[in-house]
This record gives C-alpha cells, sequence and structure tokens, in this order.
C-alpha cells in the first residue's frame, strides 16, 4: 500500500531522485566529525524557527503590550517558559556555533579558491545572525533590552554622515516606541529570515558545488549518508541537549522589569558576546568614541571579507598563517575584553548594588503582574510598577521627604564624611506606620522623641501637653485608639455626616479625647479647638494626608507656625499618581507577597 | 545488521528524539488554550425595576471586569442584556435575554416594528418570548439567570454567561 503511493508520487514529483542526491554526496576521506558544525548550526536555526514560530502565537510587538504578552509567556502558559527558554539560549547556542564553524573553515582553508564567494555567503550569514540578536534583544520591552538597545542604536547613530539617518530609520522616528518594536519585530520575523533562508540556500548549494575541504592526503570516499548524518544528529542533539540543560537549571529565559525609560540607575550590559565591544569603547573616551565603535569592528570585518583573496598577493602558506592569526587575535582580544568587562563588573559595588535593584524592581513587577489585586492594566505594562505604591510611591518618599524626614530609622542615603553610606539628617518625624495605632500611641507616650516632634522645630506643643497631661496609660491606649479611627473616614464622608454617626461617640476613647485633645486640637463638629495644632477630622486618611502634602502651611493644618519652620507644601511638585502612590504606601495599602 | 544498517537506524531515531524534544512542549505550548477556563461573572446590578415598563424590551450594557490574557481591565462594559419585565404576579418577573444571537453570535436589535428581535447578520428573528419565527437560528434567544434584591424597588441582578452557537442545545462556554 505505501509502497504503492510512494510509487505514485515519485511518478508524479521524482522525488526519490531528489532525496538520492541529497544524501548520497561524496565525501573523500569520510565523514568527519569537524564537519558537523555547519550542520549543527542549521539544526539550531530550524530550533529557533520552531520555537520562534510559537513565540508569534502569543507575542504582541507594542510597548503597551510586548512585557506583559512575554510575562504571559513566561509565567501563565503551558512550558511557555521551556519555549522562550530554548528560544533565548539557542540564539547564543547559534553565535557559539557560527564561532567554531568559522574556526573550523579556516583552519581547514575552506575559504580559499575556488571557495571565495561561499565565504562571502557565510559572512552574510554571520551578519544577518548578528542582525537576529539585536533586534530580539529589544522584543520583551523589559530594562535589560530597553538600554542594551538605546546604547547600540546610538552607536550606530554615531556613524559620521549616515549615522543620524540610520539611527532614526531603525527606531522608526527619534523616541524608542512602538514604532521602535513594530519595525525590530518585522525585522526579527520577517525581513531577517527570509533573507537568512536565501543565503543559507546559496551557501548550501556552493557547499554541494565544491565539497568538503578535504585534508591533502584524505585516502577512499565517504558518504553523507549515513555516517556523515549520523554525526551531524549527534552534534545537533548535543546542542539541543546542552539548550535543554541551560533552560531547565535556569528556569527560563530571564524577564526584567517593564522598560522604564526614566530609570536612572539601570546598569546596562549588552548579551555577553557583546561584551568585549562594549568594554572596548572604555579604551577609546572622548573624541576616540568612533575608534572603538567603526573603525575598529570595520577594520576587522574588512579583512575577514578580503581574506579570500590574500593569496593573489602573497605565497600560499604565508596568507593562511596571516588568516589564521588575525581570527586568533581577534577571538583572544575579544576573549580578554569580555574577561575584563565580567571582571570589572564583579568587582564594582555599584553596579552589584544596580543589579540589586533591578533585580528587585523585576521580581516585584511579575508578582504584580500575577497578582489579582494589581495585574497588567491596559494602559500598558509601565504602568504595573509605577502604580505600585511599594516600587512607586516609596521612590517619592525617598526623593521628596526623607530629605527631612525618616523612614524605617532613615533619611535619604547619602555618602558620609569617612566615604561610607550614611543617611541624611533627620528634622522631622519617622513616617512609619504615620495614621496607625502604633504610631499615634507613640506619640501619645513621648511626643518628644525624635521618632516624632523631637527634631522639629517649633513643634513643641504635643510635648507640652505631655508635661501636664495625667491621662493613664489605658487612657492613652483608648485615645489612640479613637483616634486611628480618623484614618478610616471615607473620601467622600463630610464631617457633619461623621459626627451624627452614633458609632463615633459609642467609641470609649471619644470622650477622653474630647475633653484631652479637643481643648488644642479641632475636628470638625466633634471639638472647637484652642491652641495652636492641625484639625485632626480624618488625621492619616488619604483626604488628609494628601491636603497635608500639599498645603501643610494651610490654616487647618500648621498655618500656625512660623513660616520657615513649616514644612514645604508640595503642590504642583507631585503629579496624581505620585500622591497616591505615596499616600497608599505610607497607608502600607499594597499588594504583599 | 550491517554497519550502514545500524548507522541508518540510529540517524532516524535520534533525528526523532530531537524532533520529540522540541514537538512535545512545543505542541504543549500551542494547546495551552484549551487548558485556560472561561471567566464566568458573578451577578451585576442592570437596572431598577421600576425602570422597566411591562412587556417592552429594553437593552442594558453588562458592566464588568475581565482578565484578558495578561491584561487586566477595570469595569467596563463587556456585552449586552435585553431585560423584558413581566406582568405583576408572574414568575419570573423579568427576563433577561442575551443579545448574542444563537446562531453566530452577532448582536440581536429589536426588529423594526419593534415587535420582533432580530439579527442584522442573518436575519435570526425572534418573538418576545424567545421563540425562533424563522429556521435561521438554531434555537431560541439565550436566557440569563435573574435575581431580583429585596428592596421596596428591587434591583434586577442578571448573571451574564455566554453559550455556544449553532447548537440546538443551550451549552455554557467553558
Amino acid at each position: 500500500m505505501f509502497k504503492a503511493l510512494s510509487h505514485w508520487l515519485d511518478g508524479r514529483t521524482g522525488y526519490k531522485a531528489l532525496i538520492h542526491e541529497a544524501l548520497e554526496e561524496p565525501i573523500p576521506g569520510g565523514a568527519k566529525w569537524k564537519y558537523v558544525f555547519g550542520s549543527a548550526l542549521s539544526s539550531t536555526f530550524l530550533i529557533q524557527l520552531v520555537t520562534g514560530i510559537l513565540l508569534m502565537f502569543t507575542y504582541s510587538p507594542s510597548s503597551t503590550t510586548a512585557w506583559g504578552s512575554v510575562y504571559y509567556i513566561n509565567n501563565q502558559m503551558t512550558l511557555g517558559w521551556f519555549v522562550r527558554g530554548v528560544h533565548h539560549f539557542g540564539s547564543q547556542a547559534m553565535i557559539v556555533l557560527l564561532a567554531l564553524h568559522l574556526i573550523q573553515v579556516l583552519i581547514a582553508g575552506g575559504y580559499r579558491a575556488p571557495r571565495e564567494v561561499n565565504w562571502w555567503f557565510g559572512m552574510g550569514l554571520l551578519f544577518i545572525t548578528l542582525g537576529f540578536s539585536l533586534t530580539g534583544y529589544l522584543l520583551p520591552w523589559d530594562q535589560k533590552g530597553y538600554w542594551a538597545t538605546k546604547v547600540a542604536t546610538n552607536i550606530a547613530g554615531g556613524t559620521p554622515i549616515l549615522g543620524p539617518a540610520i539611527q532614526k530609520l531603525a527606531l522608526g522616528g527619534s523616541e524608542y516606541g512602538n514604532q521602535t518594536l513594530t519595525r525590530f519585530y518585522g525585522l526579527h520575523v520577517g525581513l531577517l529570515p527570509g533573507l537568512l533562508v536565501m543565503t543559507l540556500a546559496g551557501h548550501i548549494a556552493l557547499f554541494r558545488k565544491h565539497g568538503v575541504t578535504a585534508p591533502k592526503n584524505a585516502k577512499g570516499m565517504g558518504h553523507f549518508w549515513p555516517e556523515q548524518v549520523l554525526m551531524d544528529i549527534v552534534a545537533s542533539l548535543a546542542v539541543l541537549g546542552v539548550l535543554v540543560f541551560l533552560v531547565v537549571s535556569e528556569h527560563g529565559a530571564n524577564l526584567d522589569a517593564p522598560a522604564d525609560p526614566s530609570s536612572s540607575d539601570y546598569p546596562a550590559r549588552p548579551e555577553w558576546y557583546f561584551l568585549s565591544l562594549f568594554q572596548m569603547l572604555k579604551l577609546f573616551p572622548g573624541e576616540l568614541e568612533v575608534v572603538g565603535t567603526i573603525i575598529i569592528p570595520g577594520a576587522i570585518v574588512t579583512m575577514l571579507m578580503l581574506m579570500p583573496l590574500f593569496d593573489k598577493v602573497l605565497p600560499g602558506k604565508l596568507a593562511h598563517f596571516l588568516a589564521c592569526m588575525l581570527v586568533f587575535a581577534t577571538v583572544g582580544a575579544a576573549g580578554y575584553l569580555t574577561y575584563a568587562a565580567m571582571d570589572e563588573d564583579a568587582n564594582n559595588q555599584g553596579f552589584q548594588q544596580a543589579r540589586e535593584k533591578a533585580d528587585t524592581e523585576r521580581q516585584r513587577a511579575i508578582f504584580l503582574a500575577g497578582s489579582p489585586e494589581a495585574g497588567i492594566p491596559p494602559e500598558g505594562s509601565a504602568y504595573v510598577l509605577l502604580r505600585d505604591p511599594l516600587s512607586h510611591g516609596k521612590s517619592v518618599l525617598t526623593k521628596k521627604c526623607l530629605g527631612c524626614h525618616f523612614f524605617e530609622g532613615k533619611g535619604q542615603p547619602i555618602q558620609g564624611d569617612d566615604g561610607k553610606e550614611a543617611t541624611s539628617p533627620q528634622v522631622a518625624s519617622d513616617l512609619t506606620g504615620f495614621g496607625s495605632y502604633s504610631w499615634i500611641r507613640g506619640l501619645l507616650e513621648k511626643p518628644s522623641d525624635p521618632k516624632y516632634f523631637g527634631k522639629v522645630a517649633g513643634a513643641g506643643g504635643m510635648a507640652g501637653w505631655k508635661a501636664k497631661s495625667k491621662l493613664t496609660s489605658e487612657e492613652l491606649d483608648k485615645v489612640a485608639a479613637f483616634v486611628a479611627t480618623f484614618a478610616q473616614i471615607p473620601d467622600d464622608v463630610t464631617s457633619d455626616e461623621w459626627t451624627v454617626d452614633p458609632v463615633v461617640f459609642a467609641h470609649p476613647g471619644a470622650e477622653l479625647f474630647v475633653n484631652e485633645c479637643g481643648k488644642c486640637h479641632v475636628v470638625n463638629g466633634l471639638t472647637e479647638g484652642g491652641e495652636d495644632s492641625p484639625n485632626l477630622f480624618g488625621w492619616g486618611s488619604t483626604r488628609w494626608t494628601k491636603r497635608m502634602i500639599q498645603r501643610p502651611g494651610s490654616v487647618d493644618l500648621y498655618g500656625y507656625m512660623d513660616p520657615h519652620q513649616q514644612m514645604p507644601g508640595f503642590a504642583g511638585q507631585l503629579t496624581e499618581n505620585d500622591l497616591t502612590t505615596l499616600v497608599k504606601f505610607l497607608q502600607g495599602d499594597y499588594p504583599k507577597e | 545488521m550491517t554497519r550502514r544498517k545500524l548507522f541508518e537506524v540510529l540517524a532516524i531515531g535520534l533525528g526523532n528524539v530531537m524532533g520529540l524534544v522540541l514537538a512535545i512542549p512545543g505542541i504543549a505550548y500551542f494547546l495551552d488554550p484549551l487548558r485556560k477556563m472561561s471567566q464566568s461573572g458573578g451577578f451585576e446590578s442592570l437596572a431598577r425595576l421600576g425602570q422597566l415598563q411591562v412587556g417592552v424590551p429594553q437593552s442594558f450594557a453588562v458592566i464588568a471586569a475581565r482578565q484578558d490574557a495578561w491584561v487586566k481591565y477595570p469595569k467596563e462594559p463587556v456585552g449586552s442584556v435585553w431585560l423584558i419585565r413581566q406582568p405583576d404576579g408572574s414568575q419570573p418577573a423579568v427576563i433577561a435575554y442575551t443579545a448574542e444571537c444563537p446562531h453566530l453570535g452577532c448582536a440581536v436589535n429589536l426588529g423594526k416594528d419593534g415587535k420582533s428581535f432580530l439579527c442584522p447578520c442573518h436575519n435570526s428573528a425572534f418573538k418576545f418570548d424567545g421563540k425562533p419565527v424563522n429556521q435561521v437560528p438554531p434555537r431560541g434567544m439565550d436566557t440569563l439567570e435573574v435575581e431580583l434584591t429585596k428592596d421596596d424597588d428591587p434591583q434586577v441582578l442578571v448573571k451574564f454567561d455566554r453559550f455556544r452557537t449553532m447548537s440546538k442545545e443551550k451549552t455554557p462556554l467553558v
């Protein structure tokens, strides 16, 4: 049955002759392990093609959706982490195999006449593969891809004359955004694969025309099928085995926090195989930069391209020797620079700290993306961290508030006199737990403690009260518990509505509060107040705290203080999101792991 | 077995191993949507009973939060529903039809005469009791579960679900 069918098909297509032609290629000197690199590269490209197409089924190229879709592949889909991991490590295997293939061909003299054109096809494939790396790195739109690509495209932009136009075309404008992603995506999944397949077809066709570069003393004749094919398959399987091992042991590929163009301390590094170029830039500062970015790489590429022509001007052995030396020197220098770059980072505390911070952000972003309380909003993945009180609110607190206030016993990190890390001096209260029972209870216990008003000039009112007050510890507990309820008053409840709620007066601390605190503090509808002090209606609530941050000098807050001693108002200096996340951070209102 | 035959068997065998190492995770990944369950919402308030006129269909948007793959959408319109209040004393007091046509899922609207439902895509037509008037739809309009709150002017709560199209039976999508 099968025979009849294959006979019929062969009659119509002639496929048997085609397969025979493809497999029965003679190999002078027989099959050899050193011939496997080209086939292993082709197999790895197939792996990239298969995993790449699978990723395309989910990946969504836009600055709002790219990170989210990659997160979804990595963390939500069945074996998505495996598919993406194989693609990620496969791209690195391509580079390693390319280098090995190139060196093998070089040593065998496979670039020399009559195979010059095929060497150039190989060079073309090398550049296409590097193009895949550069374009693919950006696609997750995470911090790593964003900053590395920014550096790479700025290098391209620094090329004399055409640079700015090339850069603008690559980015799809002068800013990094949706157009950058769609253009890189088009290159990565459309143009480059097409070019690669066509060039590879030419490469293989020419290879078949000239055959392997057999050793001079080669004896006998082997065949592609099955000896060489078996070796090729064993090599490809070994590559796949290494990939699977890497993917499983690393649990897939890393996904950094969503791209944030405003981050000031992201330690951008390219993928390891570009580290040597990255490091070389440091050797050519200022005006000389172009030597490191364009001239040296350009010279190496030119030499590689011209290599087959060395034989025309030099004696054969010398030409081969020089070609090998050129490549070995390049590989050696690249290896040294890569080591230098890694060594420098390993000993750079600033880099380590910045990387640690980036990792904290990465973990937080991934946690939030999967949290039912947060998730990725439709506005885009950049908002995952931007709307997070623990990430953004805390950062606003550190930048805007901790110059004076403390949080968890510390101010802003600064460099101390001895060069070590220190904290900015405290001139205002510690905001840890502000608005909570424990904060207010601690204040009532010792207002002059540095945690409260001890460091605040002109805020001795509470300390004055404490010196005279006769309230017992239990009574203070009750008062503190009552004041802590103020933070729970919803923003849309007016003081009139609140004071008529019988629950308010029924609180065991209410009467004590009115008699003791009400002599100074106003609470709309509850106490009349008296001496200089802020209105406590809604103290610690979102409404009160936002107003305190924006207009602390209002008459109902600290307007009674000397303007020099008042807290500076932040109205107009914070966005609505800054303010909301800051207040929620102080209130401890954010998704927790 | 000759050496050549052994090589052939090994080459084909190992080639298949390689294919399977990629194909099995690849297929599992590709079939991932089959594992994901559709989200069934709870009861959402659409209107107050007093807003509805007896026997007159009125269209309401269903407002619900939803998760679309990686994006979490806040509450916003996700579908529309026809509510028809029944004469006082009858059970149920309100009938809710999803506006999704049981034929191929287009949004069913009122006919020109205002006395029947008509789907603008393939002219499926239904009476107000949900029964089909022509041969186009496979079944009548799909009713949704309705609950009334205990207020004086009760709120009409509807549980929004989706059903398989092109089938005689009303089967919820999972």
